[in-house]
């Protein structure tokens, strides 16, 4: 069951396609990323799912309904440029907020406390927002958009800026509102992270779709061809073998990208005869970043 | 467009205008500031005034010097010898050779001034007067009326007239005004029309500037902190400059109404008594009209000032983007001001009427003469109209620009945003 669905989506600004007939689904439940590098067209997707911009063509489907104000009220969005008014308190600038979504009342101004407390703001609630520091603003920012219970989020670069103790707390929040059902999105260029935190990701570069998918599966797809090892040795031999594509020195590890995805023994055999002495040899393990690399290294030399 | 986000963000304008310091000093500071510009004029005009004035007066024959004398004796500034005269009596030829010599006081400001009376004045009223600068007037218009009053009682003098005839002879026309309205009976008019006049145009004037900009500068503010995202993830770009527009409305004509309060009551009741010659026109009538002006004329100008910040991100770029609209309101205050001295010409019926200038000119006119309830009417309607066919244009180019942000937009850019899909 899909929450999201976007078909065929576009959007031109003067003579730039910023997103070209892109498709992708988010499931309920999941942790969904957008990933791609700066200026791919993460923030303008964004901006269309989020009715901010209206795309050329395509659709974008919310639990069988075109996104509108409906879906507006339902989602907490927490924007790449963050930015809040900077002469307003802390607490007005919370309710204000809420209050734009339609959520009113002493609920949320106990929620707004609670979530103050756990941020260790609390005794900053009646500062000015300039008067905070910028991680500081950054916390706040992150409890207004999830104070009015949101259904579904969409966090754009979230972590960016944060020290390591607020990352943790975030990424906690975070994880509980999986737990309760809740739909996340993320748009991230760093894709260590997106590999730890998400189920399914959709990759884009230059507006286009690359990859699209549960990211398991997605790696099986591309492990069984890529090989990770850890040797004592000498593996120069490798190059110029018919049967290995690519090799790539990655410091600790090496990759390996054979031809066939059943040349994957016939290299451990070759290994072995060669008193190669392999400490680890992982052949199905790739990192996003490795695919991201070829996928996107692919489409430009496609261009 | 009007639902419970334009509703929220209406609340959040007047907790930050209305409910502010800002608008207490401000509502204090502009009566102030208002009364110190007339106070100012006052002052230089005083000033300007020479202290302890050493004027000479010649005359050609000593019967005008004598008469003379005896006119001045009798100022209050000659008896407390605040100012000092003295009398000479001497012909064209030897004047000229005695002011040669009291060339030098004059420009070193032991005199401050030669009044030269010849005979021939006796004839044409042809007086001379030298002095280092004599275009500052205060001094001899102070004077001129005792030398026009000796002139004329020698050139009368055995003539066969009496005082009465003489009196009547040097009299002047005093005009007094009388203002002709509709349905009222003839009225005398006084000094109180120009003040309205001036009050309520530099009222106007003054407020539309400011509120123009300080929206204008509260939009870039908006977008150069990158709030708008934010609040565009819950509203659309129309309710957030609707709620910033009605916001600031609210705040301003609350901001007027106040102002006006002193004038409500002068004229509603009778706690405070005018001299006689200060009688205001107006009546209650004129300012709820007014307000309604000032409201019609503030969704207007706030729209248009919104609009020019949403195009720019700082406000150097806004500032200079701002002045054709800014010389909208400069123009017809101009006019404005300018009605004083005939309410009724072709331009000040004709600027009353057209969109923009007759958001300004029209109530000017109003503390001046009665207009037709036709003219008043149209006036209204042109605005309203104005005011419909800009918005939807101006509420446009608000939902694109503020998401643009980096370099400065051309004019040509924002009028493709026109037919952009937001």
């Amino acid at each position: 069951m899909n929450a999201l669905e976007i078909t065929n989506l576009t959007k031109t600004f003067e003579n730039v396609t910023a997103v070209d007939n892109a498709s992708f689904e988010v499931p309920e439940g999941s942790v969904f990323g957008l990933i791609g590098r700066n200026g791919a067209g993460k923030t303008t997707t964004i901006r269309m799912i989020m009715n901010i911009y209206q795309p050329d063509s395509g659709e974008i489907i919310f639990r069988g309904k075109n996104v509108g104000q409906d879906f507006k009220d339902s989602v907490g969005y927490l924007p790449e440029e963050r930015g809040l008014y900077k002469k307003m308190r802390v607490f007005d600038t919370l309710l204000f907020l809420s209050e734009l979504k339609g959520k009113t009342g002493k609920d949320i101004s106990k929620k707004a406390n609670e979530y103050l407390k756990r941020f260790e703001l609390l005794d900053r609630k009646n500062s000015k927002i300039e008067e905070l520091s910028k991680g500081n603003q950054q916390k706040i920012q992150f409890i207004s958009t999830i104070l009015h219970d949101p259904e579904f989020l969409i966090f754009d670069e979230p972590f960016s800026g944060l020290d390591p103790i607020n990352t943790d707390l975030l990424r906690q929040i975070i994880l509980e509102m999986k737990d309760e059902g809740k739909v996340i999105i993320f748009s991230t260029h760093l894709m260590d992270f997106a590999e730890k935190m998400c189920d399914n990701i959709a990759m884009i570069d230059r507006g286009k779709i690359i990859l699209n998918g549960e990211l398991d599966e997605i790696k099986m797809k591309f492990a069984n061809r890529n090989v990770s090892i850890n040797y004592e040795g000498d593996i120069s031999f490798l190059k110029g073998n018919p049967i290995i594509e690519n090799m790539e020195d990655f410091g600790n590890t090496t990759g390996i990208k054979v031809k066939k995805p059943e040349q994957v023994q016939e290299l451990l055999k070759l290994l072995v005869e060669h008193n190669v002495i392999v400490k680890k040899f992982n052949a199905d393990e790739i990192s996003l970043h490795e695919i991201f690399v070829s996928q996107a290294g692919k489409e430009a030399a496609n261009v | 467009m009007f639902n419970r986000r334009t509703l929220a963000i209406i609340k959040r304008e007047l907790k930050a205008k209305l409910f502010s310091k800002t608008f207490i000093i401000m509502t204090l500071l502009v009566p102030v500031f208002m009364f110190g510009l007339f106070a100012i004029q006052i002052l230089v005009y005083s000033v300007s005034e020479e202290k302890n004035p050493n004027v000479l007066i010649i005359s050609e024959t000593d019967e005008i010097s004598q008469k003379l004398k005896n006119e001045l004796d009798q100022y209050s500034e000659v008896k407390s010898g605040n100012y000092k005269i003295s009398y000479e009596t001497l012909d064209t030829t030897s004047f000229a050779l005695r002011l040669k010599n009291l060339r030098a006081d004059l420009l070193n400001e032991k005199l401050t001034g030669i009044v030269y009376i010849p005979k021939s004045a006796l004839i044409n009223k042809n007086v001379r007067y030298y002095s280092p600068n004599p275009s500052n007037r205060p001094l001899f218009d102070k004077i001129k009326p005792a030398i026009n009053k000796a002139l004329i009682n020698i050139y009368f003098e055995g003539k066969q007239l009496t005082q009465k005839d003489v009196d009547y002879a040097r009299g002047n026309v005093d005009i007094t005004g009388y203002r002709i309205t509709k349905n009222e009976n003839v009225k005398e008019q006084g000094a109180g029309n120009l003040i309205t006049l001036f009050l309520f145009t530099f009222l106007l004037y003054m407020a539309l500037l400011f509120s123009g900009q300080s929206t204008m500068h509260s939009v870039v503010e908006e977008k150069g902190s990158r709030v708008m995202e934010v609040l565009l993830s819950s509203a659309s770009g129309t309710e957030l400059m609707a709620g910033k527009i009605i916001g600031v409305v609210i705040t301003q004509v609350a901001q007027m109404a106040i102002w006006l309060l002193p004038i409500i009551l002068l004229i509603t009741t009778s706690w405070f008594a005018l001299p006689a010659d200060i009688i205001f026109q107006i009546d209650l009538s004129f300012v709820i009209y007014f307000l309604f002006d000032y409201t019609i004329a503030l969704l207007t100008f706030v729209g248009l000032f919104a609009t020019v910040g949403s195009i720019f991100d700082n406000s150097q770029d806004a500032q200079s983007g701002v002045w054709p609209l800014m010389m909208l309101i400069i123009f017809p205050f101009l006019i404005a001001i300018s009605l004083q001295s005939n309410p009724q010409s072709s331009i000040a019926k004709i600027t009353s009427l057209l969109p923009f200038t007759s958001l300004l000119v029209m109530p000017a006119r109003l503390t001046l003469v009665q207009v037709p309830m036709l003219e008043l009417i149209a006036s209204i309607v042109i605005n309203l109209a104005v005011l419909f066919a800009i918005f939807p244009l101006a509420g446009k180019i608000y939902r694109v620009g503020i998401l643009v942000t980096g370099k400065k937009p051309k004019w040509s850019e924002v009028r493709k945003w026109l037919a952009m899909k937001a």
